[in-house]
């Protein structure tokens, strides 16, 4: 039963990771990155859990654990087999998910520390400029956000581009992105099936503050905006994205329509998808509670 | 996060308008010349109060001419918050994931791409 639980969540983890991306895309990009972000913690944390539940039978059949626990092993094999290979298996997996897990959260604590701590030194007001021909613009999330901008990107853009640029920044600190990116970098480091979710959060949090930009400019000008800031780029040899020039093209396509409305089937099979772990989960975890205080009582009943 | 009554929150915003149209400008502006720099919308008094609340801050200086004060950003501040900034960036860490680019630097490569991409679905890039 715990191997099939495991099992329910490998797969919705694999159909989650593959399928939000592409769904998402339809969907208002708030609503998405929210469906991703939780999603994708919550399928993780299903997975792990599961693993838990698996690995935890050769743990538990350990001798120190079954003198102080008291189970009857034939109840367990019989109410719910588990091989001692797949749980060993189980729990090799599970550490080095923990591990990278763990991993995934101090390297997030540390960079949130070191952008607050970037925010606070620019102190000064919102919006902070670097005088630099390279075009570039940063949300930098603190205690008190900052806007750093250079010079030779406004220089690029006319007074409604520049309104548009700053509304989408100011949009990243409003709904705290940089969070929902940390918690994808997690849920995904816990189950690399989930890997798509990082590309595609990213891409629904930039969508997500051109839509807010929209909402003070015509999606026209933050298209323009996001075009002028592509334009002929001065000497900058930065740290570039593959996925960059995908990413400009579909947001300047969703630009070109009108806002996207939710679409309650697509979000709800997201959801769907995610309840089905969670609960298998849940189950999981109810009936091996059950199946060891079974095992406890044969055990007191005198059956090994 | 800028926290605050929507008042000042507006007033923020204000500033930041009128600050960037001043880095975009190649030469000074006067009140006047900044109101236009930031496409109107807002009141002479109120772009005069802006400008010089950020002359307090040491954000901008001015300087006259003819009659009026002109004004422009001070270049200074640039050197220390880039060099805090390198430092971030190199300290390690997943930086991508916390702060949030406008766009991700494109080589010519990738501009070419860009500019093929949205030719063929037939936008006008002016």
């Amino acid at each position: 039963m715990t191997v099939l639980v495991l099992a329910v969540t490998v797969v919705a983890g694999a159909v989650f990771g593959a399928t939000a991306p592409r769904l998402s895309r339809r969907l208002p990009p708030a609503a998405a990155t929210w469906l991703m972000s939780a999603g994708g913690m919550l399928a993780a944390a299903a997975s792990s859990t599961a693993l838990a539940l698996v690995g935890f039978r050769v743990v538990a059949q350990t001798r120190p654990l079954t003198s102080r626990g008291h189970w009857s092993d034939a109840v367990l094999n019989q109410d719910d087999p588990v091989s001692t290979p797949i749980s060993v298996a189980a729990l090799t997996v599970l550490a080095v998910a923990l591990g990278a897990g763990l991993h995934a959260v101090l390297t997030g604590v540390r960079s949130t520390l070191a952008a607050y701590q970037l925010a606070a030194e620019v102190g000064g007001g919102e919006l902070h400029v670097l005088d630099t021909a390279q075009a570039s613009a940063l949300a930098v999330p603190g205690r008190h956000g900052r806007i750093v901008v250079t010079s030779g990107l406004l220089r690029r853009l006319d007074a409604p581009q520049r309104r548009a640029l700053l509304a989408h920044e100011r949009a990243h600190l409003r709904h705290r992105h940089h969070l929902h990116q940390t918690a994808t970098m997690i849920a995904v480091a816990l189950n690399p099936l989930l890997r798509p979710l990082r590309a595609a959060v990213r891409l629904s949090c930039e969508r997500w503050a051109d839509e807010d930009a929209a909402a003070v400019s015509p999606r026209g000008t933050v298209a323009q905006a996001l075009l002028r800031a592509a334009g002929a780029g001065a000497a900058a040899p930065a740290p570039v994205l593959a996925a960059a020039v995908d990413d400009v093209a579909d947001r300047i396509a969703a630009l070109e329509l009108p806002a996207p409305r939710m679409q309650v089937g697509r979000a709800a099979v997201l959801v769907c998808v995610v309840v089905a772990a969670v609960a298998a989960v849940g189950y999981g975890m109810h009936r091996t509670e059950d199946v060891f205080e079974l095992a406890q009582a044969a055990w007191r009943a005198g059956r090994r | 996060m800028v926290d605050g009554e929507p008042a000042r929150r507006a007033a923020g915003d204000l500033e930041s308008d009128v600050l960037a149209a001043l880095w975009a400008a190649d030469r000074p502006l006067t009140p006047g010349e900044t109101v236009e720099a930031i496409g109107g919308g807002l009141a002479y008094t109120t772009v005069q109060t802006i400008l010089v609340r950020l002359l307090g801050k040491g954000v901008l200086q001015r300087e006259l001419v003819g009659r009026a004060f002109a004004y422009s950003p001070v270049l200074d501040q640039a050197g220390i918050v880039a060099s805090r900034m390198r430092a971030v960036l190199d300290s390690g860490g997943d930086h991508e994931a916390v702060l949030s680019r406008f766009l991700g630097t494109l080589s010519d490569d990738e501009e070419h791409a860009l500019v093929e991409l949205m030719t063929r679905r037939g936008r006008d890039l002016s």
